[in-house]
């Protein structure tokens, strides 16, 4: 129901182990609101160069420091912005752990206020959680009627004009996407037990969210691929990005984990970052060597688990110090999904790499203790 | 008397449709325009059959090589300028400086200092002269400055006081960053030169249509402030060369390329249709892609180019710009026409956004450089253009023969199909070569369009092969064009052809493919007549490989079929021979351990036996060592084929190391008598094979051996036990009698 989704907001944000975005940056979205002058979509909470700044960061006239959400390339946010401003989906691809679901949490709150209007596709996921059920004890007392019916996340975004947020498209078996096509193209959800039917009002719209590495997924039919904009998130595109996001991220989740280990060298992290983007790019940073690139996605977020792990085996049976030996057999793991390609693909890069790199011989020799 | 300067952008759409408005306008009596004034000779010929992109190309005729090319395109001010003046009969000046001066100023130049291979040097520039545009852009606050000019200029509806406009801004900002650099100051000199002459005329009306930045200072007031004298001054006592100007075809992919007139354009296509569709560009632009995606068989439907569109004006909004430019466009296909692939964009931006448009000019335009050029090298080495039929044997160790045959492959890396290598009759010898020459006329036409990749057969050759090395991802490909920059001896095409192949040998998964181009590769590093610094690049490559081999060797090896298994080892041979001719610098110990591992692995018998084989004659194997391992290769525990397939690795080669092995012999003797005999029927033709390699003598000896493999061991322990056990020699001699008797020795020693 709507509202039931509103009052949902408001309890004690506190103790919450993990805040929504529209909660962890009301200030921000207040202060958005007040200064903005442009004009607005129907329904929309900010205009779309007010979306812009709260995503991407920056300062408002009154001195007021957003900060930023996504960093990477300000084009592909202005381009989804864009998408949701010409009322079409928007289709969020990428490897696991670019910011996808980050990016769409983010956009929904600034546009609708709200980022929890989810449906997290699974492969388990049916058709009544994209349109709607029914509470059963009602529908036997009262026979079908409009109070009986227990209205989706994707119902209650139609009639209220906000956006539904659909996680894991791919995962969502294919006969229960074909659902969203209707709601895309007609905008319509029709209840044929009550004989009418649910019409999205002005501001409504859908953001997806998919994976394009995993295989077994269930690929978009090019009927429903046609209703959405595609907005692929690349990985962080400068050596200086990553390091900034992996650095922020693994300390903080250190300091949940309560970890003893020391704060991890920048060096350290360096290597890994640099090594992930490396075999992820199939080129050396300086471009003078080619090599090959495993199965898997080496994404940003491995990278900063490769980092966490390594201060756990430094913290509990190391010297406290984040040190090769700490890093390579999460190294090793990251790379290596497939036994027998990424193998050669790791050997190939330690022997033509890591052992002619100056300064990286602990690495190697690290290296070697583990393969063998 | 009327003055007009326009100054335009090069190869600026909207500049040309502006200009065209004001020369309907003004109607001007004559029109002087940059460009170089030794090619003015050629505007004559400019009509209805010349298609753009063309280029005028300037160039000493002794020294093709160094021409220089001013492109057009229809879009560009310049050709609009030139068929207008020709339409309407008006006479049409052209005011820079000579080639011919800058030519000659050049050739001072690499005297003094030291040579210089580019024609056209390229000095490091402040931003504000290499793009003037970039002052103005970054004043109006915007980062990318292209995109300034063409909200402002390119894309504007109303060109009226466009080119004053134009005229003032740029006053301002050569008045904040004086010129000061020689070669424009002289430019500008000679520019105003020509005017004062052609003011002399008395023409009621004047148009001079020049680049943006040089404007200001070709008005009539700029040609009175500047004093006649420093002018003259400047320009007095310039040396001077001989130059031939003509017109040749261009392409679109080309026009990307720095020229004469120093801007490029990156983008021709989407300025070819701002040219023909103005306001709509962004509609036809995008309707266009979609088209070229669904002939790709890609979905490409209306719908969906609704949506791009609606997307691409959104994002313009969004940022604030008028219309949708070629960025938002862009971005608006990538997301909706190609569902954020990044192929079909590529696919767009080739044949769309570059296009692969290639002008024409008539057939009687005069000669290209390159058929000069061919028409020289062709007379001093005595070779005659003849339609008929004519085989020649080279022999490359004559000069004249080899020159003749650099010629001939540099040609066949054209495609100019003059000559034909043949195929060797006599495999021997490597220092002949017969080519079949015919000439045909349609020759001229290839040679006209062979001209876009450069002035001289050498340097055309140069760079198509490096062209085509980029566009290749083929090892092997990459391999063969290396070999055939060799041939040609273009020696500036190496250094890049082996770049690319060391990239493209990191990229190949294949092992196979790898370790076959090995061999080749070494025989060039071993015995071509390269030089020793090619030679020296081409081993790190080698080096680079056979890391990878070595990492991926075992993991490649299993799970063969015979087939397969067939292939490995005969690369795997290929590759010791390769590392045996290459001695040094080659890591020959790890080889020969990754073959001591595929020995002892669950493999494929045959490369089990073949490792097993080459470590036998490299001597890497103790006798007690290879009987242990033949002993288990052939105990009864494996299977009878995979048994058989490891003899037949172990036997291919030459018979000589196998003769001396006689307790190999004996394995394999009581391997098969225990075959069961369907067993042995079945592996028969198998084992017939693996000795069918062998010579006669060799085959021979084996039979001796065999038939003896019985008694030798008796006999061999006689012979050892004999002294120590005492024999009783006497007795035993009479035995000897009866027993040559019984061995019909008597009857052999008689004869």
């Amino acid at each position: 129901m709507p509202e039931s989704v509103t009052t949902r907001e408001v309890i004690g944000v506190e103790n919450k182990l993990r805040l929504q975005a529209e909660q962890q940056f009301a200030e921000e979205l207040a202060e958005l609101i007040k200064q903005d002058d442009r004009q607005k979509p129907p329904s929309w909470k900010l205009s779309p160069w007010a979306v812009r700044t709260y995503v991407l960061g920056g300062t408002l006239s009154n001195g007021f420091v957003v900060t930023p959400k996504y960093i990477g390339q300000s084009r592909l946010i202005e381009i989804a912005i864009a998408t949701l401003a010409t009322d079409r989906a928007l289709l969020l691809f990428g490897l696991p752990g670019t910011a996808k679901s980050w990016v769409s949490e983010h956009l929904a709150a600034a546009i609708s206020g709200t980022s929890t209007l989810l449906i997290q596709g699974t492969a388990g996921t049916d058709e009544s959680t994209l349109r709607y059920g029914w509470n059963y004890a009602r529908l036997l007392a009262e026979g079908p009627s409009r109070n009986a019916l227990v209205a989706s996340p994707m119902m209650v975004a139609m009639e209220t004009g906000r956006i539904a947020r659909v996680e894991e498209l791919t995962r969502i078996p294919s006969e229960v996407q074909d659902t969203l096509i209707t709601i895309l193209s007609e905008k319509l959800l029709p209840i044929p037990e009550l004989n009418t039917e649910a019409q999205a009002t002005k501001g409504f719209n859908v953001v997806a969210t998919a994976n394009n590495r995993d295989k077994g997924v269930n690929e978009l039919s090019s009927a429903l691929l046609r209703r959405f904009n595609i907005v692929v998130l690349p990985v962080p595109e400068r050596l200086e990005d990553e390091l900034i996001i992996v650095q922020q991220r693994s300390e903080q989740l250190g300091r949940a984990l309560e970890l003893p280990a020391e704060k991890p060298a920048l060096e350290e992290i360096r290597r890994i970052v640099t090594i992930f983007r490396e075999l992820r790019s199939g080129m050396t940073d300086d471009g003078k060597t080619k090599i090959k690139t495993p199965s898997g996605t080496l994404s940003t977020a491995e990278a900063i688990s490769v980092v966490n792990g390594g201060m756990a085996l430094a913290a509990f049976y190391g010297d406290g110090v984040l040190r090769a030996g700490d890093l390579i057999s999460g190294l090793h793991g990251a790379v290596v999904k497939d036994p027998v390609q990424d193998k050669i693909v790791w050997q190939e890069y330690l022997q033509s790499v890591v052992k002619e790199r100056e300064g990286w011989k602990d690495l190697y020799r690290a290296s070697r203790e583990v393969a063998e | 008397m009327k003055w007009h300067v326009l100054g335009i952008r090069h190869h600026g759409p909207g500049c040309a449709r502006s200009l065209q408005t004001a020369l309907d306008e003004l109607k001007p009596e004559v029109i002087v325009m940059e460009g170089p004034a030794d090619a003015e000779t050629i505007l004559a010929s400019v009509s209805q059959d010349m298609q753009p992109p063309i280029a005028m190309l300037l160039y000493p005729p002794d020294e093709p090589r160094r021409g220089v090319y001013y492109p057009f395109a229809t879009f560009s001010p310049e050709w609009q300028t030139l068929r207008w003046a020709s339409q309407h009969q008006v006479p049409i000046k052209l005011m820079d400086v000579p080639q011919s001066i800058h030519l000659a100023l050049e050739d001072k130049k690499t005297d003094e200092e030291e040579s210089d291979d580019e024609s056209t040097s390229i000095v490091e520039e402040p931003i504000w002269r290499s793009d003037p545009i970039a002052v103005l852009a970054e004043a109006a606050g915007f980062t990318d400055h292209e995109l300034w000019w063409e909200e402002q200029v390119e894309r504007r509806e109303h060109s009226t006081g466009l080119f004053q406009a134009i005229l003032e801004a740029m006053t301002a900002v050569r008045e904040a960053y004086p010129e000061a650099r020689p070669r424009d100051l002289l430019r500008e000199a000679h520019m105003r030169q020509v005017l004062r002459r052609e003011r002399k005329d008395l023409f009621h009306s004047i148009a001079v249509i020049c680049g943006a930045y040089h404007a200001p200072v070709l008005t009539e007031e700029a040609l009175r402030s500047f004093r006649i004298k420093d002018d003259a001054a400047l320009l007095q006592g310039l040396p001077k060369i001989k130059t031939a100007a003509t017109w040749i075809p261009w392409s679109h992919t080309r026009l990307s390329y720095r020229s004469g007139y120093g801007a490029g354009v990156h983008s021709p296509g989407w300025y070819q249709t701002i040219w023909e569709h103005r306001q709509t560009a962004p509609m036809h632009f995008i309707a266009q892609a979609a088209r070229l995606l669904r002939t790709a068989d890609l979905d490409a439907s209306s719908a969906s180019v609704i949506e791009t569109l609606r997307l691409a004006e959104t994002l313009a909004a969004l940022r604030e710009v008028r219309s949708p430019g070629l960025n938002e466009i862009n971005e608006a296909i990538h997301t909706v026409l190609c569902h954020g692939q990044d192929g079909p964009l590529q696919l767009i931006h080739d044949r769309l956004e570059v296009g692969d448009v290639i002008g024409t000019v008539p057939d009687d335009m005069e000669a290209v450089p390159l058929a000069r050029d061919l028409e020289q090298q062709q007379k001093s080495l005595r070779l005659k253009r003849s339609s008929e039929t004519k085989t020649l044997d080279l022999d490359l160790r004559k000069e004249n023969d080899l020159a003749r045959s650099h010629l001939f492959h540099r040609l066949q890396v054209l495609s100019i199909d003059w000559a034909t290598l043949q195929p060797q009759q006599m495999s021997t010898s490597t220092f002949h070569e017969f080519w079949q020459l015919t000439w045909k006329p349609e020759l001229a036409v290839e040679v006209i369009e062979a001209n876009l990749w450069g002035n001289t057969v050498e340097l055309a050759a140069t760079q198509k092969a490096v062209d085509l090395a980029q566009k290749s991802n083929h090892v092997a490909a990459l391999a063969s064009l290396f070999h055939q920059a060799l041939q040609a001896q273009l020696d500036h095409a190496i250094p890049a052809v082996l770049q690319l192949l060391q990239n493209q040998a990191t990229l190949a998964a294949d092992v196979l493919q790898l370790m076959q181009a090995i061999p080749s590769l070494a025989r060039i590093v071993r015995y071509s007549d390269v030089r020793q610094t090619q030679a020296n690049q081409v081993l790190p490559i080698i080096q680079g490989m056979l890391t990878r081999i070595l990492v991926g060797l075992v993991p490649a090896c299993s799970s063969l079929d015979d087939e397969a298994a067939q292939a490995m080892m005969q690369n795997i041979q290929q590759v010791h021979q390769a590392l045996e001719l290459l001695q040094q610098h080659t890591p020959r110990e790890d080889w020969l351990k990754v073959l001591q591992q595929l020995m002892h692995r669950e493999i494929h018998g045959e490369v089990r036996g073949g490792c097993c084989r080459i470590l036998l004659d490299t001597g890497s194997l103790t006798d007690e060592s290879f009987h242990r391992i033949a002993r288990l290769a052939l105990s009864p525990a494996h299977p009878p084929a995979q048994v058989a397939a490891w003899a037949i690795g172990l036997l291919r080669g030459s018979g000589m190391v196998l003769l001396h092995q006689d307790e190999l012999w004996r394995m394999l003797d009581q391997w098969l008598i225990e075959l069961a005999p369907t067993t042995f029927i079945e592996l028969l033709p198998l084992l017939r094979r693996a000795f069918a390699d062998f010579t006669g003598p060799e085959r021979q000896a084996m039979g001796e051996k065999v038939k003896h493999l019985g008694v030798s061991p008796v006999a061999s322990k006689l012979v050892l036990t004999g002294t120590e056990s005492q024999l009783n020699v006497d007795r035993a001699r009479l035995v000897l009698p009866t027993l040559r008797h019984i061995l019909g020795l008597d009857a052999i020693s008689s004869t």
